[in-house]
């Protein structure tokens, strides 16, 4: 008899996670280098398409007022990066464990600004996906949420990992 | 160049202060190139449209970069009181003043804001501060803060370009 099935809550639950977490880090990584300017070709138009973006996302960052100019143009040049390459690794599912408590991990991090951001009553955008978002209830609402989705795949990722594979176990 | 800006915009602070000064010595300057303000006050800030009309009425004394620095460096302070007058009557004479007062009254100010706000829809703005670059029949429209040294080699790319 089969331990597990693939159709169980957890799984189901981490195979959620997996696609919206990934599919939402990919996105927002490319958002913030392709927009607000989104220029193709030439070649230099789109080198400065991008350059304006990270500059825009580091402002974005900056006024968050949580980092000075230097730590936030160094979080605006890595972090689309960093998102992108998380996405794609959560959609793979290789060492899912890692790759979901650095998700969770980044995610507490945006949450927790944030909301430090909404109770201070900052009048700025959020930053969260290039195009000016104001930063309001909603934003929070939306981050929580993420991290709850985040934090319940990773919990789920280490038991799932811990039983036999469904296809693999011994019947 | 086009700049389609709003004076209570903390972007359009961060392009003046960081971007356009150094422009302005380096391009605007020398000549290579020609830039103009343009009003796009947005309706989520409550002051940007009575500090845009100061802006046109100090630009027909010919003062215009003076409200400019002005309401830029001093925008935390105005945009908690909305003393926009008071904010700008700091760099300028009483005569002055009472000239300004008068013109920021007047319809042609407001249809002068509205005719730019028309004709940054006509370029798709929907933000603050967004640049419009015009060169030999092409327009680049680049949105938000743009840092000086990526517009130096973007002009620059494109000044030498044939």
């Amino acid at each position: 008899m089969m331990q597990s099935s693939p159709l169980n809550v957890p799984r189901a639950v981490v195979w959620l996670g997996r696609l919206i977490l990934g599919g939402i880090f990919v996105y927002a990584g490319y958002a913030k280098l392709a927009y607000p300017n989104h220029n193709l070709w030439p070649w230099f138009l789109l080198k400065f398409s991008v350059s304006a973006n990270l500059s825009t996302f580091a402002f974005q960052v900056e006024s968050y007022k949580v980092l000075g100019p230097g730590g936030s143009s160094f979080v605006a040049h890595t972090l689309p990066f960093v998102e992108i390459v998380l996405g794609l690794l959560l959609l793979t599912g290789w060492k899912l464990r890692v790759w979901a408590t650095m998700v969770s991990a980044i995610l507490v991090g945006f949450l927790t600004v944030v909301t430090r951001a909404y109770l201070l009553h900052m009048d700025i955008n959020c930053g969260c996906f290039g195009t000016p978002e104001p930063l309001t209830l909603m934003t929070v609402i939306r981050d929580a949420t993420l991290v709850l989705l985040a934090l319940v795949m990773t919990i789920f990722a280490y038991q799932e990992a811990r039983k036999p594979h469904p296809w693999t176990a011994r019947q | 160049m086009e700049t389609f800006s709003d004076f209570q915009c903390p972007a359009c602070k961060q392009l003046y202060l960081t971007t356009n000064r150094q422009l302005n010595d380096n391009y605007v300057v020398t000549g290579k190139v020609f830039e103009i303000h343009r009003d796009f006050p947005l309706a989520g800030h409550a002051y940007s449209r009575i500090a845009a009309r100061y802006g046109r009425a100090a630009a027909a004394l010919g003062k215009f970069e003076q409200v400019e620095q002005v309401l830029f460096q001093n925008q935390e302070k105005w945009e908690q009181t909305g003393d926009v007058d008071g904010t700008v009557a700091s760099v300028f004479s009483p005569a002055d003043m009472t000239k300004i007062r008068a013109t920021v009254k007047t319809p042609a100010v407001e249809a002068a804001i509205e005719k730019d706000i028309a004709l940054g829809k006509t370029y798709s703005v929907s933000q603050t501060p967004t640049i419009v670059i015009h060169y030999k029949g092409q327009t680049f429209p680049i949105s938000g803060v743009v840092g000086y040294d990526a517009l130096h080699a973007f002009l620059d790319q494109l000044l030498s370009s044939r």
